[in-house]
């Protein structure tokens, strides 16, 4: 039922000279939540329409299930789709648009109205066969475009930023639901984003691309914790960076930024010239200055924002601002700005970057 | 009173210069054409006027009338049809092509016979289509003919010509309604198994049908009332209705019997364009269309 994926060096130019997706390798597993994360216009939407079969790739392969699809018409591959309007039909009925597909694979109207009763039921539309889907409201269409989408028994499921319309309340709601049915039915699921927490709330592994190639591939933890590059760095989350030149001193070797900061590195980079390290805000911890332990900075706090659950921290320290973010759960001491405040962290925290 | 006058919205001082535009110059001419047709003569210059159903009945009872106006309509009919199937496509095309400088070219080539003059264009098609044209010529050349082929002056190249001049209006009608038609509704289509050709008919032309049908009633209703090419491109030997009011009023000068052609074109008309609403709206299950 469900189906790997394998794209293989795709290439993929509109006008012949820029690069659209560039040498793209992927490797998605079956029954995978494999999710394109990076910011717009990267290619994301256009390595899923390689996939979907409505763009051919200049260069390269995509295989599912073993087979090469690459140049298969999109109404021969048996996907499933969610776009990222949705692309409902206007003119049919949702009972019309859920049965669509059905209909196109010959199967006789008794079955075609029981499978589409089943799917609507899947996502909680039931008794809205007959609407239009104008009448119906943006989360609504959404879950018509999902039962649509999953009607067919597709190898995989490709969704194109199908939650970006939503507001936020339902968009989490419609993340829980999608991800639930997306284990429930053990579908391969690509799934296209630009929101990097939706990305890492659902998926199993990320591919996180940049300017039509893909920077890291890895799973939500892999990507936030262990990022490979200083784009990934920046791209998820919040991230304080730092370049510098590696200096090896007895068995130590410390980056050395600037006059004012040089960071203790818990592991060899491996390589010469400059580097970038990143160093998470929860990762540092701040407390009154005086009690030194650990690696360190002194700083001054020049913004405290209250975000509920923690408390980001602005902290101008050794000529430039740093963030960093205490859990707001007692065991740390709030500082208002103006506050001075020491900086600590462990070296094995500064994660070494490639550019 | 003071209430009345507030009420009144400053858009409709906007209107009021259309609305009585359209009141002179449309409801006017048509409804004094409605009297004269039932009128027994001119009550300007005429005493004893009264009124008279004696034009509608000479149509009735002549079936040569009857023939003009069934040529006009099969005339508006043809055009309508040859305009659609070549325009559909074209307008398709159009308005899916990614390139600027190809929809350009494209526009220009569709504009093309609205910027030549009606003589100019009537003779290009006389050198290719009359006995001894460029058609003509070529097929007796390789033998596949043995006599010429009659398509000059009779009612096909009276279509030939109305559908050359009327085809920008199709084409263009189409253009907007077709460009806004999502084009991941194909894709969506495609996705779920309908071949190109299948999602074209599933869902590109039903969600057309309010284009079909403008420019279907704009080309027929262009068509049946042309004048000039019927004659240079029919070469007199085809009679349209436009062609005999013309001639009752100008030298037969019974603009009463003229007038009554007129309703009865205008009749017609009306009465084929709600029937094709009807029926597209029937096909396509849209009763928002009507
Ligand atoms: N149909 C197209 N024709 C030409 N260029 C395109 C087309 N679709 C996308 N592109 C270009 O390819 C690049 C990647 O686009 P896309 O895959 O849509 O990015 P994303 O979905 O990540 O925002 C962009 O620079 C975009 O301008
Ligand atoms: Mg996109």
């Amino acid at each position: 039922m469900s189906a790997a994926i394998d794209i293989v060096a795709v290439t993929k130019t509109y006008d012949g000279r820029t690069r659209a997706v560039d040498a793209v390798d992927m490797a998605i597993r079956e029954g995978e939540f494999f999710s394109l994360l990076g910011p717009s216009g990267c290619g994301k939407t256009t390595t899923l329409r390689m996939i979907a079969g409505f763009e051919t790739p200049t260069e390269g392969t995509i295989a599912v299930g073993g087979a090469d699809v690459t140049h298969v018409p999109a109404h021969k591959r048996d996907m499933g789709m969610v776009f990222q309007n949705y692309a409902l039909f206007p003119h049919r009925s949702v009972g019309e648009n859920v049965g669509f597909g059905l209909r196109m694979r010959g199967m006789d109207r008794a079955m075609i109205a029981r499978k589409v009763t089943d799917a609507l039921a899947q996502v909680e539309l039931v008794g809205y066969e007959d609407r239009r889907p104008g009448q119906l409201s943006g989360g609504q269409q959404q879950r018509v475009a999902l039962a649509r989408a999953i009607v067919i028994e597709p190898r995989v499921l490709l969704c194109d930023e199908p939650l970006g319309a939503l507001d936020k309340k339902l968009r989490q709601s419609m993340q829980f639901e999608l991800k639930q049915l997306q284990r429930k039915l053990g579908l391969t699921m690509v799934f296209v984003t630009h929101d990097q927490e939706e990305a890492l709330a659902m998926s199993d592994r990320i591919a996180v691309m940049n300017a039509g190639k893909v920077e890291q591939i890895g799973t939500p933890s892999e990507i936030y914790d262990r990022p490979g590059t200083r784009f990934v760095a920046d791209f998820i989350g919040d991230t304080n960076l730092f370049r510098g030149e590696v200096i090896r001193t007895g068995g130590t070797c410390v980056l050395r930024v600037d006059s004012d900061l040089s960071i203790e590195l818990a592991e060899e980079p491996g390589t010469i010239g400059p580097l970038s390290v990143a160093l998470r805000p929860e990762k540092i911890v701040l407390t009154a200055p005086g009690a030194h332990a650990g690696q360190g900075l002194d700083g001054i706090v020049e913004s405290a924002n209250f975000q509920g659950g923690s408390v980001l921290y602005r902290i101008e320290a050794a000529g430039r601002r740093l963030l960093a973010q205490q859990p707001n759960n007692g065991s740390h001491e709030l500082f208002q700005a103006g506050a001075a405040v020491a900086l600590r962290w462990t070296p094995s925290d500064i994660v070494i970057l490639k550019d | 009173m003071k209430a009345t006058r507030a009420s009144v919205s400053p858009i409709a001082w906007l209107i009021a210069p259309s609305a009585l535009l359209f009141a002179l110059f449309f409801f006017l001419p048509m409804g004094l054409m409605a009297l004269i047709s039932v009128l027994s003569g001119n009550p300007v210059v005429q005493s004893n006027v009264t009124f008279t159903g004696k034009y509608y009945a000479r149509i009735l009872s002549d079936s040569y009338y009857f023939e003009v106006i069934w040529t006009t309509i099969r005339i508006g009919l043809f055009t309508t049809l040859a305009a659609l199937l070549v325009g559909y496509p074209l307008a398709h095309w159009m308005a899916r092509i990614r390139g600027r400088t190809a929809y350009a070219l494209l526009m220009m080539s569709v504009l093309t016979p609205m910027l030549t003059g009606i003589v100019v264009r009537t003779f290009a098609w006389m050198a290719l289509l009359s006995d001894k044209g460029a058609i003509n010529q070529t097929l007796t050349g390789l033998g596949l003919i043995a006599k010429p082929l009659s398509l000059m002056y009779n009612e096909f190249s009276i279509v030939l010509g109305l559908t050359h001049i009327y085809i920008p209006y199709m084409v263009l009608t189409l253009v907007g309604v077709i460009g806004r038609i999502d084009e991941r509704l194909e894709h969506a289509a495609q996705n779920l198994g309908a071949s190109p050709l299948r999602a074209f008919f599933e869902v590109t032309l039903p969600l057309s049908l309010p284009g079909i049908l403008a420019g279907s009633l704009l080309v027929f209703a262009l068509a049946i009332s042309a004048y000039v090419t019927p004659i240079l491109m029919g070469g007199f030997q085809i009679m349209t209705l436009p062609m005999l009011i013309y001639q009752q009023i100008s030298s037969s000068f019974n603009v009463g019997f003229a007038a009554a052609l007129g309703m009865v074109l205008l009749a017609i008309s009306l009465a084929l364009i709600i029937a094709y609403n009807r029926i597209l709206g029937m096909i396509s299950g849209q009763r928002d269309l009507q």
